[in-house]
């Protein structure tokens, strides 16, 4: 075990990075450590990425491995907006601290160099600009220049130690003794560094291609103002995707607070148009009237951050007879039915190549489903519920073993009486998937002469605790029965385990209601 | 078996087309399904894709829409609409029955006022559609032009095996409606086209006259 990164508290104790937790633990005994979680601090970087979008619109995730990632920040024709580059720096510098994120800034005319300053230099704020570059990267060690291990141990074997030794060596020789392995080779970092090789930035974001943008002298306040610039902003952005012959399919509505946060509004289309009636139809539905301006917005951005290609349809000389006049598609409402209630609650069943019934069956979002047209769903011949519970519901059974079908059973409190049955279905578990059957939340149902429909409010407890234990075998063979109460209330039942299996299973068969039929 | 106390005329047909909204309400609990089924498959099939709104307490209550079992409906795309909040799912179901887009609507609700079942009338005839509001219990004034009371009824015999269900069968009973008595029909799935169809249609006009369909049975 090495430690993958300090702080300052450990670093004056003498402890440095991918030093042995053993010898660390040596120097400093009440050392306390943690196992690294790389994916959480992805996250957490990306959280950050997103975070300096305020600074630029260009933010790239350096993923240098060993506890040197970072962020790179193009700020080329941003930093007068901030009052200069030392402004931004300072400003930057305090912004960070203050969220309590201790950090290292460099600015430079290459990523190269803005990397080795940030993390060599030894400075909180370091800048360089290009007259200096070549001097002030000189005294900083090689590893400055992201190499890897084995360059790194060659570098040594050859005495060089700084990036200015190899100012004057040759390059064809460099070349040839340090070749790219698992990175870049040591000239072409060199080169990055220096500016004389280009080291492209993938933004976290990438600039939408499709965008219009209007500015305001005086912050705008009111929501009023907001929406007058509307049908101009999309009618600028329909005319630049009318060029192109697109249409949007995920549209974005950005306002620029004067104190330097945003607010973003985004709508998804399922069949991608350019019609800006329906695209500020949707920007309403979505919640237009909650975008909080804050102190006022500076500057409106609406973006078409998806498009796909649109081709104009002639309209028809005769309205078509079946649909009524000015009737929506069903894409449209879908659509507008999303913006409003979210995409998860407007969906669609699509199946899925499963048997277990809860995972034969997918929810798509109604858009996709409409933009893939043809997913239709296929009904099963075997009878299948309506309506499906889940989870499914313990319920308590009177049967015959080892697999006859329920004489009665409690469901919901209410004993019922079988009086028909048809089954068992027996289903075995998927033994290529992992299984893990949720656990039922409730139980709890007021039992009533003449009405049995459940109260609200009830507070479900009870059951849940007193199965925890049961569902642990859920990947059990599943015996399904359809069966009829004397009312002619149709329900399917199944058995989870079987009674002749014991011996493999030390869990006792359990009984569950999974769905109603009509 | 169930002995049927109605007696209606025997020639009052079954109405076999939807009005512009009609409310179809669950004798208890455990006729939600029949009622889901019996509410969708009134619906006009004419092409158009039909919608069910139910909230998502509704959904954890009555388990959700299962679409493999969904082999009677005539509808194609099923629209699944889930709102978190009853007023959401009223509104959905608005925007879907004015948009024109689909055949019908079929809406559970706990509690409707007058004001939205008008609402959602004038939305229906404006979009050429049907809504089916499905309650749990029996509303008050509606502008609803049929009420429905819909129980399970126990299932036709099972020509293959006397101890298992048969097809399902619905006792829809018309409790109210502006052109027509009062009666109670037998509706039974086909075993043929799956849909829902009179349970004796052979034998008159389906209506269940001194439990003669029982007989029949």
């Amino acid at each position: 075990m090495r430690l993958r990164a300090l702080n300052d508290a450990a670093r004056r104790l003498g402890l440095h990075r991918e030093q042995a937790d053993a010898d660390a633990r040596a120097i400093a005994p009440a050392l306390l450590a943690a196992p690294a979680e790389p994916a959480r601090e992805l996250k957490a970087l990306r959280a950050l990425a997103a975070w300096c979008g305020c600074w630029s619109p260009t933010v790239a995730l350096d993923l240098s491995p060993g506890g040197f990632e970072g962020l790179f920040l193009d700020i080329a024709g941003v930093d007068h907006l901030f009052g200069g580059e030392d402004a931004m720096l300072s400003v930057m510098r305090r912004r960070l601290k203050a969220a309590g994120i201790p950090c290292r800034i460099a600015l430079a005319p290459t990523p190269g160099a803005a990397w080795a300053m940030a993390r060599w230099s030894g400075k909180e704020t370091s800048r360089l600009d290009s007259a200096r570059l070549r001097d002030g990267i000189a005294s900083l060690p090689l590893a400055a220049l992201r190499l890897d291990e084995a360059n790194l141990r060659l570098a040594r074997l050859f005495g060089l130690r700084r990036i200015g030794d190899l100012y004057a060596l040759p390059r064809s020789g460099l070349a040839r003794r340090f070749r790219d392995g698992d990175g870049l080779g040591l000239v072409r970092r060199l080169d990055q560094a220096l500016g004389l090789a280009e080291e492209p930035l993938t933004p976290v974001r990438p600039a939408a291609d499709y965008r219009a943008v209007k500015l305001f002298a005086e912050p705008v306040l009111d929501m009023a103002g907001i929406e007058a610039q509307l049908p101009a902003l999309a009618a600028k952005l329909a005319a630049q995707l009318e060029r192109d012959g697109r249409g949007a399919a995920r549209l974005r509505l950005t306002g620029f607070r004067s104190i330097g946060t945003t607010a973003t509004l985004e709508v998804r289309i399922g069949t991608p148009h350019r019609q800006t009636k329906i695209w500020l139809r949707l920007l309403r539905e979505k919640g237009l009237d909650r975008l909080d301006p804050g102190f006022g917005f500076d500057a409106l951005a609406l973006s078409a951050d998806r498009t796909a290609p649109v081709a104009a349809v002639q309209p028809a000389l005769e309205p078509d007879s079946a649909r009524p006049a000015g009737a929506l598609s069903v894409a449209e409402l879908a659509d507008r039915l999303a913006a409003r209630l979210g995409e998860a609650a407007v969906t669609m069943p699509v199946p899925v190549p499963s048997w277990v019934p809860e995972r034969s069956e997918r929810r798509v979002p109604a858009q996709d489903v409409i933009a893939a047209a043809g997913l239709r769903p296929v009904p099963s011949s075997r009878p299948r519920p309506l309506l499906m519970l889940d989870p499914p519901e313990p319920v308590e059974v009177m049967a015959e073993l080892p697999d006859s079908p329920p004489a009665r059973f409690r469901w919901r409190r209410v004993l019922r009486h079988v009086a028909r049955a048809e089954g068992p279905e027996r289903l075995e578990p998927e033994w290529w998937q992992i299984q893990r059957r949720p656990v039922p939340e409730r139980e709890e149902f007021v039992e009533s002469g003449m009405d049995e429909f459940p109260l609200k409010n009830q507070g479900f407890q009870g059951a849940a605790s007193e199965n925890q234990g049961r569902i642990k075998g859920s990947d059990r063979t599943r015996d399904y029965y359809l069966v009829e109460d004397e009312n002619g209330a149709r329900y399917w039942l199944f058995r989870e385990g079987l009674y002749d299996r014991r011996e493999e299973k030390e869990l006792v068969p359990s009984w569950w209601m999974h769905g109603l039929f009509p | 078996m169930e002995a049927v106390s109605v007696r209606v005329p025997l020639h009052s047909p079954y109405p076999q087309h939807p009005d512009t909204l009609e409310e179809a309400c669950a004798e208890n609990f455990r006729a939600m399904a029949a009622t889901l089924c019996f509410a969708l498959s009134r619906l006009p099939a004419d092409g158009r894709p039909a919608v069910i709104c139910m909230t998502a307490a509704q959904t954890h209550e009555y388990g959700r829409i299962f679409g493999r079992g969904t082999i009677w409906a005539r509808h194609f795309p099923l629209l699944l609409v889930e709102p978190r909040k009853a007023i959401e799912a009223l509104w959905a179901a608005e925007q879907a029955l004015r948009s024109g887009a689909v055949a019908g609507v079929a809406i559970a609700v706990d509690d409707l006022t007058l004001t939205q079942t008008r609402r959602l009338e004038f939305a229906a005839r404006h979009g050429g559609a049907s809504a089916m509001t499905v309650l749990t219990r029996p509303g008050g004034l509606t502008a609803a032009r049929r009420r429905w009371r819909i129980r399970p009824a126990p299932s036709a015999p099972n020509p293959f095996d006397a101890r298992a269900p048969g097809s399902l069968r619905i006792a829809a009973e018309l409790v109210r409606s502006r052109t027509e008595p009062p009666a109670l029909f037998m509706l039974e799935q086909d075993d043929e086209t799956h849909r829902l169809r009179l349970a004796d249609r052979l034998a008159g006009h389906g209506l269940v006259e001194a439990g003669r369909t029982v007989a029949a049975a």
